[in-house]
C-alpha cells in the first residue's frame, strides 16, 4: 500500500542522515537550530478509516505518513493498518523502525518495505514505544498490562515491571529520557513511574487516580516534563520528572488526551482533550485559553502536535479531518486526512549529530 | 467471470436432491416450518437426522448462488461446493476475485482457511497461489475480544500448518511458518487452559458461540497434531454440554455475557438457536438459517461431529428439573478493576416450563451482558418476548477503559452505530452495573441497587413483554403476571412509572426505534430492588391462588440507608440479602469462594481440574484436557 513516491522520500531522507537523533515526540535541538529549511521530518500515525470495527474491510490509507512540505501532503510508508498508535526510529538508521498495533509491535529494519510482528500472543494491544538515544539496542513497550523491554532492536522481549503495582500498570505511554541512559518514565493508570535502570526497578513519582496519557520531555530544557491525564488534568515537572505540580488555569475534570511543546518556541505549550477541545499556552504554562475558534462545534480533539519546521500547530479531531493553525490556535484551516485519527506527531531531526548529554 | 454454469440443469443437477418438496417444487426449509418435536427422537435416527438438517443448510446454501449469481457466492458457499466437490471452475473464479481485496481480521481469516482446505486438492494452482498470496501480504489484525482471538489463532495455526516450511518472508506478519504456528498453538492452549481450569469467558453467548465452536471444529478435523485434533473434538463438546444445559427448548436465555438488543428480549432470536437446531433438532431455526451468522460454516464441517448421546439427552430429555452452580470469568480487564478476570458465578434453575438464571452482579462485560431472568417456555418462539427481567442502565466511558484500550469520551456514543444501539440510553435493557448486586434461589431472584445519584441513569428498568398475559398491578406493589404455562411475581421496592419498550430495526442507527407494544417499568430510585418469582401455572389451583401465596409470604425491605431484603420464597427459602454483604439463604452465607467450576445436574468439574464430568440419567462422559481423553460410561 506504500505510495510510489514514498519510497524516493525515504531514501533522500535517509541519505541524509548520517548520524540522527530521533525522539519519538520531539526533536531534541535547541529552538536555534530549529528553523527554516525543514530541519526535521514530521511523521504521524494515523487511523483514516471512519467508523472501523473489526470485520470490516480496510479501504483507506492508514498507518505512517511523513509530511511533503514541498507537496504541501502527507505521504503514506509502510503497512495499512487502522491500529498503530505510536512509532519510533533507530537513531543510528532510519531504516529501523518500530510500531505499536493492535496486534502488538512491528518492526521493520527496511525503512518499511517489510515488516516483523516480534511480540507474542501475551504481549498485544501496543500503546507505545520508545527507543533509549543511548543505547539503541534497547527499546520500550507500553502495553495495557505493563511494560516489556528488548535489548536486541525488538527481537525478543522479557517483561520488566518490579515496583509496578499489581493491579494499576496499565501503560498507555513511556517515554525515554535523553539525558541519561536507562531514564525511562511510564504513564500508567496509578500515576508516573520512573525507572532509572532500563525498566528493572520503578517508582511512582506522580500517583494518578486514572490512567496518564501522555508524558513528554521538553526539546529545549529536559529537566522540564509535561504529562495529561484522564482525571487529574495537566503536571508539569522542572526536575527532570522527581516531581510534578498541577497546572493551573486548565480544567480539570475531563480527560487530556496528550501535550506539546512547540520546538520552535519554549513559551508554548498545547494540549488535546474530547471535553474542552484545544488549549494554549503561550508563557510556558502561566496562562492557558482555548482554543477551538474555527474547530467543529464539540471539538472532539484527539491530539494535538506542531510541526518543527514551522511552529505550525496541529490538531487532529475525532474522524473529522486534521486541521493546522499558524498562529498557535487562534485561527483553523482544515488540512487532508478527512475521517481520520491522528494518534501520534513525531518528529526527527535530519541533521543533528549523535550527542550525548 | 466466465459463467459456468449456462445450463441451470446442470447447475440443479451439481446440487444434491434435497428430500421433501413443497407444491412448487421447492424444498420446504426448516426455518419456514412448524415447530420441531422438543423431545429426543430414537437414537437409530438422531445421527440421520444430524445429518440432514446438516445437508438442507448446506443445499441452501449452496442454492443462493445460481448461475445468475456467481459474483455473490461466499466463502462458506465456496467450502461446501469444494467438499462436495463440485463447480470447481467457479470457487477458482470466486477466489480469485476475492483475493483481489482481502480483508484484514479474524473473520476474513477463519472462512478463507476454510476454503484453503476444502479445496486444498481441488482449487486450482492459480487460486490456491492467490490465497497463498494474500496471506503473504495483507496484514491480519488479531481483533479485540475472545471470540476473535479464537478464530485468528486458529486460523493462523491452520494456515502455517498447510505450508509448514515457508519463511518469514512469506507472511505478512514476518513470522515463519513454525513461528506462526507456536503463535497460534500458544493462544488457544492458553484460552483452553482458562476455558477448563475457571471458566469461559464469553459463556453463554447468544451468538458468538458459532466463534468458538467453528475454528474447534475445524481443529478437530484439519489438525495434523493429533493433540490439537482431540483438543478441538473436547472443546466442542465442553461448548455444546454448557448450551444443552442452559437452553430452554434449545432457546438460550440469561444470564449471558454476551447479547444483543434483539436476542435479550426475543429470546428464541439468536445465533445459538441454530447451533440446538443443528444438534438436537428441538427448536425452529432462524429465517436464512441464521444466515447472517455463521452457521453455515459449522455445516460445511458438520458431519465430522458426533452430538454426544448425552449431551443431546441433557438438552432434549427435560424428565426432571436442571439446578446448576457453575463459574465463568469476565472479560480480561485491563484497568479500573482489582482483578485481572472477574469470576462470574451463575445459577441456572431450568424446569419444563421455565427458567430462571442469574449471575451475581456487577461488571462483567463493557456492553453486552444480561444478568438474570426468567425466560418461559412457548408454543412457537419466533416474534414471542417471552423473558422477564430487569437491570440499572448503566453506561460509562470507565467501563469502556477497562476492557478496551480508549480514552473516557469515544466509546459510549460510538457503539450505538456498530450494533449496540441502545448502549448510551436511559431505556436499555442490556448490559450490566457495578451498583447491581443479585442473589438466586431456585426460582427467586432478588437484585439490590445503591446506584451512584452521578450516574446517567439513576434508575431501575424492568422489562414487560408483549406477550404477558393478566398483568396485574396489585396495591400491595406486586406486578403479577403469566407468561407461557409460568405465574410471574415482579416487585420493585421503589415507585416506579411506565414507558413503552421500543426496538432498533437497525442495529447500526440507533435513531430509528419502533415500539413493540411492551413496557419498560422506570423506577427512578438510587436504592432500589427488585424481587422476582417464578412458579408452574400446574402448581396452583388459579392465578388468583398464586397471587395469594405470594401476598402470604413474609417480605420486609428497607431502602433508607443499606438496601435490604428480607423474605421467604415459594419454595420456603428465607433470603436475607443486603446490598454491599454476603446474602444469606436459609441462614447460611452464599460462599462464593466454595463454588466449583461446574456444580449440578448435569455439568461437574472442580475449579482448575481440567477434567469437566458431564451426566443424564444413566449416560455418563468425562472430558478430561490433562490426558486429553474422553470416557464414556454408564451410570448405575
Amino acid at each position: 500500500m506504500r505510495l510510489p513516491q514514498t519510497r524516493n522520500l525515504l531514501t533522500r531522507n535517509i541519505r541524509n542522515w548520517r548520524a540522527t537523533f530521533a525522539l519519538a515526540g520531539f526533536g531534541f535541538l535547541l529552538p536555534v537550530l530549529a528553523v527554516a529549511n525543514d530541519a526535521y521530518d514530521f511523521f504521524i500515525c494515523a487511523n483514516v478509516n471512519r467508523n472501523y470495527v473489526i470485520g470490516s474491510k480496510i479501504v483507506t490509507t492508514n498507518g505512517l505518513f511523513q509530511r511533503d512540505e514541498a507537496a504541501g501532503e502527507w505521504r503514506h510508508f509502510g503497512y495499512n493498518d487502522t491500529t498503530i498508535s505510536a512509532m519510533a526510529f533507530d537513531p543510528r538508521d532510519r531504516n529501523v523502525i518500530y510500531t505499536t498495533t493492535l496486534n502488538g509491535i512491528w518492526r521493520s529494519l527496511d525503512g518499511g518495505e517489510s515488516w516483523r510482528m516480534t511480540n507474542s500472543w501475551d504481549m498485544t494491544e501496543g500503546r507505545d514505544v520508545e527507543v533509549d538515544p543511548h543505547a539503541p539496542d534497547t527499546v520500550y513497550f507500553a502495553l495495557p498490562d505493563g511494560v516489556a523491554v528488548s535489548t536486541d532492536r525488538g527481537q525478543t522481549w522479557e517483561r520488566r515491571e518490579n515496583g509496578l503495582p499489581d493491579r494499576g500498570k496499565y501503560t498507555q505511554t513511556i517515554a525515554v529520557d535523553r539525558t541519561q541512559e536507562g531514564r525511562v518514565l511510564a504513564g500508567c493508570e496509578k500515576g508516573i513511574f520512573l525507572s532509572e535502570d532500563a525498566g528493572h526497578n520503578w517508582s511512582q513519582v506522580l500517583p494518578t487516580e486514572t490512567t496518564v496519557n501522555d508524558v513528554q520531555q521538553s526539546p529545549h530544557d529536559p529537566r522540564r516534563w509535561l504529562a495529561a491525564t484522564d482525571t487529574d488534568g495537566i503536571w508539569a515537572s522542572g526536575d527532570g520528572g522527581e516531581t510534578w505540580m498541577q497546572e493551573e488555569g486548565l480544567p480539570a475534570e475531563e480527560a487530556f488526551y496528550n501535550v506539546t511543546f512547540d520546538p520552535t518556541d519554549p513559551q508554548r505549550l498545547a494540549v488535546a482533550s474530547w471535553a474542552y477541545g484545544v488549549w494554549t499556552s503561550e508563557d510556558a504554562g502561566k496562562t492557558w485559553a482555548a482554543r477551538n475558534a474555527g474547530l467543529p462545534d464539540n471539538a472532539r480533539a484527539w491530539r494535538v502536535g506542531v510541526d518543527p519546521n514551522s511552529g505550525r500547530l496541529y490538531a487532529s479531531i475525532f474522524e473529522e479531518t486534521l486541521y493546522y493553525s499558524d498562529d498557535f490556535g487562534r485561527a483553523w484551516e482544515p488540512d487532508a486526512l478527512e475521517g481520520s485519527l491522528v494518534n501520534a506527531f513525531y518528529f526527527v531531526s535530519r541533521d543533528a549529530p549523535l550527542l550525548k548529554p | 467471470m466466465k459463467n459456468h454454469f449456462v445450463n441451470s440443469r446442470a447447475w440443479i443437477a451439481g446440487l444434491l436432491a434435497v428430500t421433501v418438496l413443497t407444491a412448487d417444487g421447492l424444498a420446504q426449509r426448516s426455518f419456514e416450518s412448524p415447530v420441531p418435536e422438543r423431545g429426543p427422537v430414537p437414537l437409530d435416527v438422531r445421527r440421520t437426522q444430524y445429518l440432514d438438517r446438516v445437508e438442507e443448510i448446506s443445499q441452501w446454501r449452496m442454492g443462493l448462488f445460481t448461475p445468475d449469481k456467481l459474483d455473490k457466492m461466499d466463502m462458506s458457499a465456496m467450502s461446501l461446493m469444494l467438499m462436495r466437490g463440485i463447480n470447481i471452475e467457479a470457487c477458482n473464479d470466486r477466489v480469485l476475485e476475492y483475493m483481489k481485496e482481502p480483508g484484514t481480521g479474524p473473520f476474513w481469516m477463519f472462512p478463507t482457511t476454510m476454503v484453503a482446505y476444502a479445496g486444498r486438492d481441488k482449487l486450482s494452482a492459480e487460486a490456491r497461489a492467490a490465497i497463498r498470496e494474500a496471506w503473504r501480504t495483507t496484514r491480519q489484525l488479531r481483533g479485540d475480544t475472545e471470540n476473535h482471538w479464537v478464530m485468528y489463532h486458529t486460523a493462523l495455526y491452520l494456515m502455517a500448518q498447510m505450508y509448514p516450511n515457508d519463511p518469514a518472508s512469506s507472511w505478512a506478519n514476518g513470522l515463519s511458518s513454525a513461528e506462526n504456528m507456536i503463535e497460534g498453538k500458544g493462544w488457544l492452549l492458553d484460552w483452553m487452559n482458562l476455558t477448563t481450569t475457571i471458566g469461559q469467558g464469553e459463556y453463554n453467548p447468544t451468538h458468538y458461540i458459532g466463534e468458538y465452536a467453528i475454528p474447534m471444529l475445524m481443529l478437530a478435523t484439519w489438525a495434523e497434531d493429533p493433540a490439537m485434533r482431540q483438543r478441538g473434538k473436547m472443546m466442542m463438546d465442553w461448548l455444546f454440554a454448557e448450551l444443552a444445559t442452559v437452553t430452554l427448548d434449545g432457546m438460550p436465555r440469561g444470564p449471558n455475557s454476551r447479547t444483543d438488543d434483539t436476542s435479550v428480549v426475543e429470546r428464541w432470536d439468536a445465533l445459538a438457536t441454530y447451533f440446538s437446531w443443528q444438534l438436537f433438532g428441538n427448536t425452529p431455526v432462524g429465517e436464512g438459517f441464521r444466515g447472517w451468522g455463521w452457521g453455515n460454516y459449522f455445516a460445511v464441517l458438520a458431519a465430522n461431529y458426533d452430538v454426544p448421546e448425552v449431551i443431546y439427552e441433557i438438552a432434549t430429555n427435560r424428565t426432571k428439573d436442571i439446578l446448576q452452580h457453575d463459574q465463568a470469568r469476565s472479560r480480561r480487564i485491563w484497568r479500573y478493576g482489582d482483578e485481572h478476570m472477574r469470576p462470574i458465578y451463575k445459577t441456572q434453575y431450568l424446569r419444563e416450563d421455565y427458567a430462571v438464571g442469574s449471575h451475581q452482579g456487577g461488571i462483567s462485560d463493557p456492553i453486552q451482558s444480561h444478568v438474570w431472568d426468567v425466560t418461559w417456555a412457548v408454543d412457537d418462539p419466533r416474534g414471542v418476548h417471552n423473558t422477564m427481567f430487569s437491570l440499572h442502565p448503566h453506561a460509562a466511558g470507565k467501563v469502556m477503559q477497562m476492557f478496551f484500550c480508549t480514552y473516557p469520551e469515544p466509546m459510549p456514543g460510538g457503539v450505538t452505530y456498530e450494533g449496540k444501539p441502545s448502549y448510551n440510553s436511559s431505556n436499555k435493557l442490556l448490559g450490566c452495573s457495578p451498583f447491581e448486586q443479585v442473589v438466586q434461589d431456585h426460582d427467586t431472584v432478588v437484585a439490590l441497587y445503591d446506584i451512584d445519584p452521578k450516574e446517567d441513569f439513576p434508575q431501575v428498568n424492568g422489562f414487560f413483554s408483549k406477550d404477558l398475559a393478566e398483568v396485574t398491578e396489585h396495591a400491595s406493589g406486586w406486578i403479577f403476571a403469566r407468561g407461557g404455562k409460568t405465574y410471574l411475581a415482579y416487585r420493585s421496592l421503589a415507585a416506579y412509572q411506565w414507558e413503552p419498550h421500543i426496538r432498533y430495526p437497525n442495529g447500526r442507527d440507533p435513531t430509528v426505534t419502533e415500539e413493540t407494544g411492551g413496557k419498560i417499568l422506570v423506577s427512578p430510585h438510587v436504592k432500589n430492588g427488585t424481587i422476582l418469582q417464578a412458579a408452574g401455572v400446574e402448581e396452583f389451583a388459579s392465578f388468583e391462588d398464586f397471587q395469594s401465596a405470594i401476598l402470604a409470604l413474609p417480605l420486609s425491605f428497607d431502602l433508607d440507608t443499606v438496601p435490604t431484603v428480607k423474605l421467604t420464597t415459594l419454595r420456603g427459602s428465607h433470603i436475607e440479602f443486603a446490598y454491599g454483604s454476603t446474602p444469606k439463604i436459609n441462614g447460611a452465607p452464599v460462599d462464593y469462594g466454595d463454588w466449583k467450576l461446574f456444580e449440578g445436574s448435569h455439568l461437574n468439574s472442580e475449579i482448575g481440574s481440567r477434567v469437566l464430568t458431564i451426566t443424564h440419567g444413566k449416560l455418563g462422559r468425562v472430558l478430561d484436557f490433562n490426558t486429553l481423553s474422553v470416557t464414556d460410561m454408564v451410570l448405575p
